[in-house]
């Protein structure tokens, strides 16, 4: 398979627009260019992640909307939608289409506006990425498919409240130290335990926020990545899926979607989890953290939560896990997350992460969930 | 062509009626909740339709406090994976158990639950 690599990536402030998503998509995306050093003729496809464009924007088609907007409008384009795994789902494809040899380089993007709209509005849109049928009529919400997991990873594995508060603090933490994000203040473990239930045990400080921006990252072929200055290689890119309803997934303590798509994804890689020393995950909610870093083999089933609270995922800690702040402080534009954590990756391989740089960091991992966690998508990255 | 055992149309009218109904696969014995067009476990296409009792447990439960705006009036209200004693598993509203009392592992049982302006879908009561 041909070599692939990341050339150049850009990502708006997360938080408040006044912008639509294609605008905000548009500003990341000529700012991936300039950081790649290419011009926007070169770009041969887009592939871009949205998810909730038709309920907040009234706007479907977004794929070539985006593209028109940025002026690049004779590109092929598709629009993907894996809730908010999205625009990892769209790279995972553009990382297809030049292994492939159909093109040389390719942009990946996404984007996402829901502040325009009231938080009940917002929350039943997020809802519809569960079954239309058998849970969205009985009032089931994100935080609540959440809150199921979290509830029985605490009947399981004695995990707590503080601990799940203690990802809160440090993704805060960490959020402090990035200038593009959505929060950037410290928090405490008191204010995440005394903030309200949202759907128990999750509490408000436990959620990621609604937040607008975009992301995009400019993708290429061996050939091209070589004149470039600093490529990020792909070392592998994988998809997993699984059952859609929560009745149907066996244990909730776990997401097998993501113990398949790690396991995948390393074997492309010929690495393991100990070969990784930065990870860019999916903190939607702060037990979503927990539960991620023991199905990518971090830490072991049910030793998440205790992992966290002694600082074995902060910033000079033995893995840094979510260095940008992640959903949780960073913010969650749900169709540019997948581009974004790539966007971090790539930054903290290049030794340009600044205040939040992870020292020496050669191989990096990404993970972004879907849904009720019936998509889940893995890729890794390296430099030379 | 083949008709499915039980479409959801039909699921969730016996299930208004008071009767949950799975399938069970004809060639391997695999029990699952519809609409499955292949049995997961054997890919066979041979469901034929099984009544469950009703009765399981609660595996995991939360209580909902921020609802989207066709449940926003109904707050704060519960939803639960239950385990049916047939061994499948379904999510269903807490209907008429105090909310405080709710617990990982308490016995439960099924009864239709219909919101305002939603089609009528899956609850759980006393045991």
């Amino acid at each position: 398979m041909r070599r692939i690599a990341v050339i150049g990536v850009g990502v708006t402030k997360f938080g408040l627009h006044d912008r639509t998503s294609a605008e905000l998509f548009a500003e990341a995306a000529a700012d991936a260019l300039t950081d790649a050093g290419i011009p926007a003729g070169a770009v041969q496809a887009l592939y871009y992640g949205n998810v909730v464009g038709g309920e907040t924007e009234h706007q479907l088609h977004t794929g070539p909307q985006a593209a028109s907007v940025l002026g690049i409008p004779s590109v092929p384009t598709t629009r993907f939608e894996t809730a908010c795994a999205s625009s990892h789902a769209a790279f995972r494809h553009a990382v297809m289409e030049i292994a492939a040899g159909v093109s040389d380089v390719v942009m990946v993007g996404g984007a996402e506006r829901v502040l325009n709209v009231s938080t009940a509005e917002s929350t039943e849109y997020f809802a519809y990425t569960s079954d239309a049928v058998w849970e969205q009529p009985l009032g089931l919400t994100f935080p609540g498919v959440f809150a199921m997991i979290a509830r029985a990873h605490m009947q399981k594995h004695g995990t707590t409240e503080a601990q799940m508060a203690a990802v809160a603090v440090k993704n805060h933490r960490h959020g402090a130290l990035n200038p593009k994000a959505q929060f950037q203040k410290q928090i405490t473990i008191e204010q995440v335990l005394k903030s309200a239930y949202v759907a128990d045990p999750l509490k408000l400080l436990d959620c990621c926020p609604f937040s607008d921006g975009g992301a995009a990252l400019v993708l290429a072929s061996e050939e091209v990545a070589r004149r470039h200055r600093k490529p990020v290689w792909v070392l592998g890119s994988a998809a997993a899926s699984d059952w859609m309803l929560l009745g149907d997934k066996r244990d909730l303590s776990r997401v097998p979607a993501t113990e398949r798509a790690a396991a995948a994804a390393y074997r492309q890689a010929g690495l393991g989890p100990d070969d990784v020393d930065v990870v860019e995950l999916h903190d939607c909610f702060t037990i979503a953290e927990i539960v991620a870093t023991e199905g990518l083999g971090l830490f072991e089933p049910g030793a998440g939560g205790r992992a966290a609270e002694e600082g074995r995922t902060s910033l000079g800690g033995e893995i840094p896990v979510n260095p940008s702040g992640g959903l949780k402080a960073k913010g969650h534009p749900i169709g540019a997350t997948g581009a974004a954590q790539i966007a971090e990756i790539v930054t903290q391989l290049r030794g340009e992460a600044g205040p939040r740089q992870v020292d020496g960091a050669r191989r990096g991992l990404t993970h972004t969930l879907g849904g009720s966690a019936a998509t889940v998508l893995v890729s890794l990255f390296g430099r030379d | 062509m083949t008709e499915p055992a039980i479409t959801v149309r039909a699921f969730f009218e016996r299930a208004r009626a008071g009767q949950l109904v799975a399938i069970r696969c004809g060639s391997c014995g695999e029990l699952a909740i519809p609409p499955k067009e292949l049995c997961p476990k054997c890919h066979a296409r041979a469901w034929r339709e099984e009544p469950l009792a009703g009765n399981g447990t609660i595996a995991s439960y939360t209580v909902i406090r921020v609802a989207p705006r066709a449940h926003a009036a109904g707050v704060p209200y519960a939803v639960a994976v239950v385990a049916l004693k047939e061994g499948v598993s379904l999510l269903g509203r807490i209907v008429d158990i105090p909310l405080e009392s709710l617990a990982v592992g308490m016995p439960v049982r099924f009864r239709p639950f219909v919101a305002p302006d939603q089609q009528p879908s899956i609850g759980f009561g006393p045991a």
